[in-house]
């Protein structure tokens, strides 16, 4: 005989792993800090290309009036200004990065909280 | 309203029965839809300008993953772009780069490609005002970035088309203004910054109020967020003179609160003349619980109730053979046969649908 409760449970197990299970899984494997520090890593890293790209395009941009004016440019303050700019990009992506990765981590941690609450409700109904 | 909700489920039974080929045939429209506007917008690449090669990549995306169609239509688009110009395509592979990089990278969840591509195609469409309604009802505050890439994406390729003759008259020795022409057209596009403001806000107070526990909070989000959406435009265009279309922003809003109300009757379809409000309590917590009944409705079934059939046989000096199988032997096969009788029948013969009946020819 059919256990209908027990069928619908088994279906919202197996819906939910082939959905974002897996990647809830993987997300709830670490640590929190370590989740959000991982991100944290990698987003310093992609912001660093980001920059190299955009400041790339400047270099493209300015090509022209920087082979002009080559001598009289103060490269020290062109530096500083650089290095100011790559820090605010920098941080500001990371803010953004532990906003987005936070609320990734809570909700995968939620939802395989849930997916362990039902299969431990579907393993008492296999039991009886 | 029974009809529609009849409808309705008779759509997502049909899809859920015929998933398998809908799906693949959807994102093969979805990506021959998105390319074929790349190539024909742009189409400075003749070797790319080809329907063939449209199709073949439509196909592949109709199996792999939706990122796919973001993949083919970049790829078609810089390819066009270095066709025009070196300038240009270093420029726009650095951009989407960057978006690559920044932007997708924190929206990208499974479903916002599908965001991205829908950004682009209904910005050519000048309807984008819908995607801050939809995307405020259906996804989280994340998909603000894939909006985001979808329009950056969209204005630079909007820009290069309109500025394209202008590009093509420069000479070799002009490298440097076409890459100005192409960077100062998004940096200095007041329009493209207005518009992605304002869908920030508008998605992010359209998930907000959604989420409230007020009766018709997605048609009150879907209202207010159509209204902030246009006030923040207007507010924008009067800042920087943007340019924005007035009667178009207006008929897009209208627009994007029918689609919100589609939307909302597939995914949101709820009862609230019927709302419980409960109350009880246990050891810890007490519990205060609005419940709102869902708007189902059955679809009907047709069952066929057989009483009394009449089968009526046209062919004239026809053979049969009838079998009577008695109560707990049947043999639906009529391996068996017990009992079988050989009767001819005449011009209108009936026969009682009693008794089974196995049609076969004799010569």
């Amino acid at each position: 005989m059919l256990n209908e409760e027990k069928v619908i449970l088994m279906t919202k197990l197996a819906s939910y792993e082939k959905r974002e299970g897996k990647a809830n899984m993987s997300v709830s494997s670490y640590f929190r800090g370590d989740y959000i520090s991982l991100h944290l890593l990698k987003a310093v890293i992609v912001s660093t290309i980001s920059y190299f790209i955009g400041f790339g395009l400047y270099l493209l941009y300015y090509m022209e009036d920087l082979l002009e004016n080559m001598y009289e440019i103060d490269f020290m303050l062109l530096a500083k200004n650089a290095i100011s700019i790559y820090v605010v990009v920098v941080v500001v992506y990371c803010c953004l990065s532990y906003i987005v990765y936070t609320y990734r981590f809570v909700k995968a941690k939620k939802g395989v909280r849930r997916y362990y609450h039902n299969l431990k409700k579907l393993s008492v109904m296999e039991r009886q | 309203m029974r009809n529609l909700l009849e409808i309705r489920d008779q759509i997502k039974r049909i899809y859920s029965r015929f998933e398998f080929a809908i799906l693949p045939v959807l994102k093969f429209m979805l990506a021959f839809w998105l390319l074929s506007i790349v190539s024909g917008k742009l189409g400075y690449m003749y070797q790319l300008d080809n329907l063939g090669l449209i199709l073949i990549a439509s196909l592949m995306c109709s199996f792999l993953p939706t990122g796919f169609v973001i993949f083919f239509a970049v790829v078609l688009s810089i390819a066009h772009m270095y066709a025009l110009s070196l300038e240009v395509a270093i420029v726009g592979l650095a951009v989407f780069l960057i978006l690559f990089l920044l932007l997708f990278r924190l929206g990208g969840q499974s479903g916002d490609s599908l965001i991205i591509v829908f950004t682009v195609l209904l910005a050519t469409m000048k309807i984008p005002y819908v995607i801050p309604i939809a995307v405020g009802l259906l996804a989280t505050p994340a998909s603000v970035f894939s909006v985001a890439c979808g329009l950056i994406g969209y204005h630079m390729v909007h820009h290069v088309v309109v500025n394209a003759q202008s590009i093509n008259n420069m000479g070799v020795e002009e490298a440097t203004a076409k890459l100005r022409l192409v960077v100062d057209g998004l940096m200095h596009n007041k329009e493209m910054l207005v518009m992605v403001m304002a869908f920030a806000v508008t998605i992010i107070v359209v998930y907000i109020v959604r989420r409230l526990s007020i009766d018709y909070s997605w048609t009150i989000a879907m209202i207010a967020g159509a209204i902030l959406n246009l006030i923040i435009l207007l507010v924008g265009d009067l800042m920087y003179d943007t340019n924005i279309s007035l009667l178009g922003a207006i008929f897009g809003s209208l627009l994007a609160v029918g689609v919100g109300k589609v939307l909302e009757f597939f995914r949101f379809s709820v009862d609230y003349s019927r709302i419980e409000n409960v109350q009880f309590e246990d050891d810890e917590y007490y519990y205060y619980v609005k419940a709102i009944p869902k708007m189902t409705v059955a679809a009907p079934t047709k069952t066929v109730k057989r009483i009394n059939v009449q089968r009526e046989r046209a062919a004239e000096g026809r053979s049969v053979v009838t079998e009577r199988t008695g109560a707990g032997r049947s043999n639906p096969y009529g391996n068996r046969r017990m009992d079988a009788k050989s009767i001819t029948i005449g011009k209108r013969e009936r026969i009682s649908d009693f008794e089974e009946l196995t049609d076969e020819s004799e010569e």
